[in-house]
């Protein structure tokens, strides 16, 4: 065994000098003789560690230069199912409940689950009123229980800072919202800020009204303020829609209690995200993406795409809300060029933590198999001669193991890779978490 | 003048059901130190030295097959596992018993005691695996450990769903009948070896216990 700590001195005699430190042949002489011992060492070294891989089937990795951990990489995939980033074509789930439906929605896209089962569920919508107009107290009307009080009380407590009662847009606070909740599976972390685009088609805002114009409500008494609801909801049938994108290309976004927030402006996606007036947008709402929530202002779209909202109250009383958003996005893609979509654009964005391993093969090493096609008869013999100086095998899997030598990971080429004495091998396996 | 290949091939890893299962019990188990090839999908009949169109395509064959996925189940994977060998290597390591087949009765006790040819010292460090298919069968314990650290421990379930394989790590097994079979049952005992890969497999067969009943006289 040869030993690596030797010391090596000058020597008087042997190198002809009792002061080899101040003789420059002496002191080149004892460098080459050094440097000879550290080749020698690394030789040896080498040949030790070549020794002790052979009959090996695990090679360890060194953790500084094989192991590239914890890379971030962000992924970012069409928002809805199949990975589209366009919803187009929309449903509603008639499994909800009549109770669930006077809170909120659901939508889903290829048909309505209670008749396809392919159908796939995409996100809710619903609507809120800060005094629960809009709805019926459905205790009775002893405590202003409203779904639709219920629903901005509960959007506020999660979206806005503590205290803080109402939805502010551009400075302004409003009493009525709709909101759009994307399903969690969908979304993965949260909305990709950039990539939304709304588009809604102008409603009727049409109110219910007898023989003689007389305004009534949805029970047929008179009255003034009672729109249509539920599949009375009508485009206003003037082909007008609007674009709503989220304004993260001209504005860093605010960081509040809910994370970031981004206004929803008047702008479009096609052809880049262009905020229309960007001096002076008009604004219609927040996104918070890491909720998956957009929460549009329902005064500003009753100004300006006809919604109509349902304020009434009391006994019995049921705006239906949210199917105005229902028709008004489902309804704008028949509105919009055949190369713009309406309904929804979007995309999900997710983290994703990976580790890369190295798997470096040198020409001496892996060149044998275990396969028993390798092998001929009951005495490991090769099944080539040809392969006992020149061994050929095919890598296909690469196994990662602990310390224990537990399969932990597996990962597969996508072709069989030769390997032989000739050849080395540098696999980067990457593995996500 | 063509451009040469320097590309880095890129593999996405899957974790193995234990991969999962140390990940989820997040006691700093889940390491990855080693790496370890195996090939196999790959019929090694499929390679011809004699392809009439010479030596590159030899390995055609195999070489333009498309590769299966990668499955969970660590217990099906890496089964072949590629191996260093010094060149001139004639001989693959070959794991051996005395026994290619074992018989016991019921409480009956044998020991196996693997050892590998053609490769001075193989398998003397880590030891082997020994997998048995069947628990309901007989059982197994190890009676001599290896002198580093347990191998792989995989556990599957057998042809019955009842029946889980147990697995052991050592340089020497011993395998006892198990009591109360009410007919012949069979079993099969794999041993791996941990350094060098290879493995063999003993059939066992632990025989049903013979009752007499002797009837009373009035």
């Amino acid at each position: 065994m040869a030993v690596y700590n030797r010391r090596v001195s000058a020597r008087p005699g042997r190198f002809a000098s009792s002061r080899p430190q101040s003789s420059p042949g002496g002191q080149g002489q004892i460098e080459q003789l050094a440097r000879q011992m550290a080749e020698q060492i690394l030789r040896e070294r080498d040949a030790a560690a070549q020794r002790a891989r052979l009959g090996r089937i695990f090679t360890q990795f060194d953790s500084t230069n094989d192991v590239l951990p914890n890379n971030v990489e962000t992924v970012t995939r069409g928002l809805f199912s199949g990975n589209t980033g366009s919803l187009i074509n929309m449903f509603f789930n008639s499994n909800l409940t009549a109770t669930q439906q006077t809170y909120f929605q659901d939508i889903y896209s290829t048909g309505d689950p209670a008749s396809n089962a392919m159908a796939s569920e995409e996100l809710s919508i619903t609507y809120g009123n800060f005094g629960g107009s809009g709805s019926s107290d459905l205790t009775g009307n002893l405590n202003n229980d409203t779904p639709t009080r219920a629903i901005y009380k509960q959007y506020a407590q999660i979206l806005l800072a503590p205290n803080d009662k109402k939805f502010t847009f551009n400075g302004v606070d409003s009493d009525n919202i709709y909101v759009l909740n994307i399903n969690r599976s969908r979304m993965r972390e949260k909305l990709d800020p950039g990539n939304l685009e709304l588009t809604l088609a102008r409603l009727s805002g049409s109110s219910y009204t007898n023989a003689t114009g007389v305004l009534l409500n949805a029970q047929g008494n008179d009255a003034t303020l009672d729109q249509h609801t539920g599949s009375n909801v009508l485009l206003d049938g003037s082909g007008k829609y609007i674009q709503l994108i989220d304004d993260s290309g001209e504005n860093a976004g605010a960081v509040a209690d809910a994370g970031q927030i981004f206004n929803i402006v008047s702008g479009t996606l096609d052809g880049g995200a262009t905020i229309h007036n960007p001096t002076s947008p008009i604004h219609y709402g927040l996104m918070f993406p890491q909720h998956g929530v957009i929460v549009l202002n329902g005064d500003v779209l009753d100004t300006n795409a006809g919604f109509g909202t349902s304020t009434g109250s009391g006994a019995g009383y049921q705006g239906e809300n949210a199917t105005k958003l229902f028709k008004s996005l489902s309804g704008s893609d028949a509105l919009t060029p055949a190369t713009v979509n309406g309904g929804i654009q979007a995309r999900s964005s997710e983290q994703v933590k990976s580790t890369y391993y190295f798997v470096r093969v040198k020409n001496a090493e892996y060149n044998y198999s275990n396969n028993p096609s390798y092998t001929t008869g009951s005495l490991g013999e090769l099944i080539f001669s040809t392969f006992i100086n020149d061994p050929q095998v095919y890598i296909t899997t690469v196994g990662m193991y602990n310390e224990r030598r537990e399969l932990l990971a597996v990962a597969k080429l996508s072709q069989p890779l030769l390997k032989n004495f000739t050849r080395e091998a540098l696999v980067k396996v990457k593995l996500d978490f | 003048m063509g451009y040469l290949n320097n590309a880095t091939i890129t593999v996405d890893a899957i974790l193995t059901k234990k991969g999962r299962e140390l990940l989820a019990r997040g006691r700093d188990e889940f390491r990855i130190t080693q790496f370890a090839l195996a090939d196999d999908e790959i019929d090694y009949d499929l390679y011809n030295p004699d392809h009439p169109l010479g030596t590159a395509f030899y390995g055609a064959a195999i070489e333009n097959m498309p590769i299966v996925e990668a499955i969970p189940d660590e217990t099906q994977m890496m089964k072949y596992k590629l191996v260093t060998l010094p060149k001139g290597t004639a001989r693959i390591p070959v794991v051996r018993v005395a026994q290619t087949s074992i018989e016991l009765e019921a409480n009956e006790s044998t020991v196996i005691r693997p050892n590998t040819v053609n490769f001075s010292g193989g398998n003397r460090r880590f030891g082997y695996t020994a997998i048995l298919s069947d628990s309901d069968v007989c059982d197994i314990v190890a009676t001599r450990r290896a002198g580093a650290s347990a191998a792989s421990i995989p556990q599957f379930i057998g042809d019955s769903e009842a029946a889980q394989s147990i697995t052991v790590s050592g340089m020497e097994f011993e395998i006892t009948g198990k009591e109360h079979l009410n007919a012949d049952r069979q079993a099969t005992l794999l041993i791996i070896g941990n350094e060098t890969g290879g493995r063999t497999t003993v059939n066992i067969t632990v025989r049903k216990v013979e009752v007499t009943t002797v009837g009373m006289a009035r």
